[in-house]
């Protein structure tokens, strides 16, 4: 069984759809649209509404619905040094 | 056995064509350091208006962590625009949650990216995060490289920005790449009608009629 859904970019407004199996982690989809985006995987998490997907959740334990939206969010450092 | 998720299609954000706020209701920060003062006298709209009520929140949220030295960091939300081939970008709000910070670093703690996804909730409009702010009490306004890495890796689009404040020295100033280079960015504060027109001067009371 496949589920798709929507991935939006918070950095760009852009998005991608994406089909994922059940099996699928959230450390993959990170890794999948990071690739997509040429961003760094490390640095990124994934929201579902106000709930942060942790990196070994597995698509069936989410409980997605179809054509959900999830947003990819930037973790950044600042320093001065 | 289990396949890698599969993209089917990717699209881009259309940027929608749209007047600048109008410049009596714009002005320069007035913790502008000085030598990016000369930028403002030329020509050209700015990369960045930041609206007055999210300038209010990130310079209080620098201000609060002052006494301690730490640093403090969030997003900017708003939307970009692009009016006669100009980009630029109109930031609405801000947002923040409990920090990891010292004097010399800032990141959000791991445990608070709820309070920063709750806050994300509450925006009322279709954000983009066009760009970060972060504190540098007591050193300054510039990117250092970790900042650069960060403006590379995240925020590497033409009109995102690096808002960076100082509220030591009472300073504030924008930053942005340029063909991979740090530069410095015009941005403007703005407000609407309903909000404090006397932004940046000196308001004397009435006196009262007996």
């Amino acid at each position: 069984m496949v589920v798709r859904v929507r991935v939006r970019n918070a950095e760009t407004g852009a998005t991608v759809d994406m089909e994922l199996e059940l099996e699928n982690t959230v450390e993959e989809i990170i890794e999948g649209v990071s690739a997509y985006w040429e961003k760094d995987p490390g640095a990124y998490v994934i929201r579902r509404g106000r709930r942060l997907l942790r990196g070994q959740q597995k698509v069936q334990e989410l409980d997605v619905q179809p054509n959900e939206e999830l947003e990819l969010i930037p973790d950044p450092e600042g320093g001065n040094r | 056995m289990r396949r890698p998720p599969v993209i089917l299609e990717g699209k881009d954000m259309e940027i929608e064509e749209m007047q600048p706020p109008a410049p009596e209701r714009t002005l320069p920060h007035k913790w502008l350091p000085n030598d990016a003062k000369p930028l403002y006298s030329e020509p050209g709209g700015a990369g960045m208006y930041l609206f007055k009520s999210a300038e209010e929140k990130v310079r209080n949220h620098a201000l609060s962590r002052v006494e301690e030295g730490l640093e403090v960091m969030g997003f900017l939300l708003g939307e970009v625009f692009t009016h006669d081939g100009h980009e630029y970008t109109v930031v609405r709000d801000v947002a923040t949650t409990g920090l990891e910070s010292t004097s010399v670093s800032v990141r959000f703690d791991p445990d608070g990216f709820e309070a920063l996804f709750a806050s994300l909730e509450c925006a009322r409009f279709r954000y983009v995060l066009v760009g970060w702010y972060h504190s540098h009490p007591g050193h300054g306004c510039f990117l250092s490289s970790t900042d650069i890495a960060t403006q590379k890796g995240m925020f590497a689009r033409p009109y995102h920005t690096a808002l960076v404040v100082d509220p030591v020295r009472r300073e504030m100033d924008a930053f942005c790449l340029v063909d991979g280079e740090v530069r410095r960015r015009k941005f403007l504060v703005y407000w609407d009608e309903y909000q404090n027109p006397y932004y940046g001067e000196s308001v004397r009371s009435r006196k009262m009629r007996a």
